[in-house]
């Protein structure tokens, strides 16, 4: 009892403290700005949980150059309008440093921002390759592009020797971008394409598409978007009697598609990628996260807690907290982090990251197929 | 024969959501026909029905009842009563302070308390998507065995009888009934009615209710069919259910019951036969068509045109 008013005595006045400091030095800011709410915000919680262990645990060891990382959290909804908000209310409060977005159509308005601000991100999820197409010198990624997970999917479909395979996607930048990678792939390796499709996200009759796919005979149907959709059509093409193997990316990949989908979800194909938790050298982190009641095993956890890591890291070497100069020192470096060695190219992107087929089960666990 | 299979699977996926959108689209139409306003909200009553409706079937399955009948009927009726609770309130706080002032403002209300319910619910329920079980399974086969089979499900006769049953009766309400008359008399002449002595705020308050007593079947109905719900749900279903109330001649409700069989067939025979990226497109499209040539709808006549 002692202890905790002692703590509460210390959390207030630390808080207090801060407050006080303002902006000023001492601390250095870093938004976390990814959807806390709407229809994704499963994959919110794994990019917050993460980055938070990140910061905690950097702050514990002393910090970056003796100051101390704060958080400073933003919810953008994974809607475009909204993460442009966000981005602007971030250059407002002067944070210049920026862990995010989520959804590749929310981090693309966002970077503009960014990249004319001044202000450093790193997203640890947005896979569309244009978000470093556009020769930005201050957006990096740790994660992989979908046209890396596209030809994983695609070559996986492809020594499966299927008669017929459907496209499907929800017309998004994430989606249909994947979707195209994916059916490029296939056509090169000659497997006949019958369908690609595109459907609304959002909506929840897919009964004339289920309808579709059954007349078209298909064995295999890929699907670029993210679950609440997929999480339907699996149901209805179950209870339609569709005999087809669905596979998807990382999108779909969360335990949320199997209360939607229920049983139809059983021996769904995901790329995700690998499971950076099962490693041995992050059993210690992995402990941590167990403490604190959360779960290291989403895909988005360590590659937020990396985009932290590199951030730190970053300032450390160049010895600012200038972003550019940052931003310089992660082009240059070799760092060690959860996720592996990681060494940036000059967009901006990893030089390697694979991607992992996974077979789906109905009780959320899932288990890698080669 | 594969053609023609294909080609009822198609007619029956229609039907299945377009006899959904007609439950819907009668909450429409009723109260534009008697007070010519549209009542924006109507998409979230139907959401809520929904909503209500899984958390009474959850409540009911943890409490150990099992006999499917008696869950379906308990989940049913709590929705009723909760929508149409909720119907009645909405009316009473938004659009009865505001009614006989310029169009516009029940307008901007009904929006505004759209808005509200879809939030309420974000707030209470969270904002994912939440899988509804799949209680009636299985269904009827046709066709032979390596070709097309076109499949017609036990969720889809039910929702098609419970839509037949709740149109018969509520087409018996309006025609035989004294509250049936009540509203025809009141959607013809509010004034007239209310000097001979019709009680019209009580059957304006009963539109609203029985509006969303039916929206809140359609909620259980096709929260069943499709498998999921999200506080979402009630606006795009809001928006087809009002295009198809537009379709058919909004203020008729044999215009309604037209208007939403037609949507759901056109929808599904854009995404069967063309793709589905042109499926709302296409419905669109044909309700432009049928306003520049037919500007009061389908079974509209002229002299609903109010205000």
């Amino acid at each position: 009892m002692r202890t905790s008013v002692k703590k509460l005595v210390t959390a207030v006045s630390t808080s207090v403290a801060l407050m006080g400091a303002g902006h000023a030095a001492a601390e250095i800011q870093i938004g976390i700005a990814g959807p806390m709410t709407g229809p994704v915000a499963q994959y919110g919680d794994m990019q917050f949980s993460g980055a938070r262990m990140a910061i905690e645990q950097i702050n514990a060891n002393g910090g970056v150059m003796g100051e101390e990382l704060v958080a400073v959290e933003y919810d953008d909804v994974c809607d475009p309008k909204q993460a442009v908000t966000v981005a602007n209310s971030l250059v407002n409060d002067g944070v210049r440093f920026v862990i995010g977005h989520l959804c590749s159509s929310s981090t693309q308005p966002a970077s503009d921002i960014y990249e004319d601000e001044g202000i450093l991100m790193v997203t640890p999820a947005s896979t569309s390759p244009e978000i470093t197409e556009r020769g930005y010198e201050l957006v990096f990624r740790t994660i992989g592009l979908d046209s890396m997970q596209g030809p994983v999917a695609a070559n996986y479909i492809a020594s499966q020797n299927p008669e017929r395979v459907a496209i499907v996607h929800d017309k998004q930048q994430y989606g249909e971008g994947i979707a195209t990678a994916v059916r490029d792939t296939l056509k090169d390796a000659g497997v006949e394409i019958a369908m690609f499709e595109g459907i609304t996200a959002g909506d929840k009759d897919f009964s004339s598409l289920v309808t579709k796919l059954k007349q078209a005979d298909v064995d295999y149907v890929y699907y670029g978007g993210y679950h609440p959709e997929l999480g339907l059509i699996l149901r209805q093409a179950d209870s339609a009697g569709l005999d087809a193997r669905f596979m998807g990316p990382e999108g779909v990949g969360n335990k949320d598609i199997n209360t939607i989908a229920g049983e139809a979800a059983e021996g769904l194909l995901v790329t995700l990628p690998p499971a950076f938790d099962q490693k041995a050298e992050n059993q210690a982190l992995v402990e941590a996260f167990e403490e604190k009641g959360e779960d290291p095993s989403g895909p988005f956890v360590l590659t937020s807690y990396t985009a932290v890591q590199l951030v730190a890291e970053g300032i450390e070497a160049a010895g600012s907290t200038d972003p550019f100069d940052v931003a310089a020192a992660l082009r240059e470096g070799t760092f060690q982090t959860p996720i592996g060695t990681v060494e940036y190219d000059k967009s901006g992107d990893m030089k390697s990251f694979e991607f992992v087929v996974y077979e789906w089960h109905s009780d959320g666990s899932k288990t890698p197929v080669n | 024969m594969q053609d023609l299979l294909y080609f009822s699977q198609q007619l029956i996926n229609g039907l299945t959501i377009g006899s959904t959108y007609a439950l819907i689209a009668i909450g429409y139409t009723m109260v534009y026909g008697i007070i010519g306003m549209i009542n924006f909200a109507h998409g979230e009553i139907y959401m809520i029905g929904a909503y209500t409706a899984l958390i009474a079937i959850t409540g009911l399955t943890a409490l150990g009842l099992a006999w499917l009948p008696l869950i379906l009927i308990v989940a049913l009726l709590c929705a009723m009563i909760v929508s149409s609770s909720m119907g009645w309130a909405v009316e009473r706080v938004a659009y009865r302070p505001v009614r006989g002032r310029h169009r516009l403002i029940p307008l901007i209300s009904a929006i505004g308390m759209s808005i509200f319910l879809q939030n309420y619910v974000h707030l209470a329920q969270g904002s994912r998507n939440i899988g509804f079980p799949a209680l009636i399974d299985g269904g009827f086969n046709f066709g032979s065995g390596d070709g097309f089979q076109m499949s017609l499900s036990y969720m889809q006769i039910t929702i098609f009888i419970t839509t037949l049953i709740c149109m018969t009766a509520l087409s018996l309400f309006i025609s035989r009934s004294r509250t049936g008359r009540a509203c025809r008399a009141v959607s013809q002449d509010l004034g007239m009615a209310n000097l001979l002595g019709i009680d019209t705020n009580r059957i304006i308050s009963a539109t609203f209710v029985i509006g969303a007593a039916l929206a809140a079947v359609a909620g259980l109905l096709l929260g069943m069919y499709y498998g999921s719900v999200d506080p979402l749900f009630g606006f795009i279903a809001g928006l087809k259910a009002f295009t198809a109330a537009v379709l058919g001649g909004i203020g008729s409700i044999p215009g309604a019951m037209l208007g939403g069989l037609i949507l759901g067939v056109a929808e599904s025979m854009t995404s069967g036969y063309l793709s589905g990226e042109y499926k709302d497109v296409i419905s669109f499209s044909l309700l432009i068509l049928i306003l520049l040539f037919k500007p009061t709808g389908l079974l509209g006549k002229p002299e609903v045109e109010k205000i």
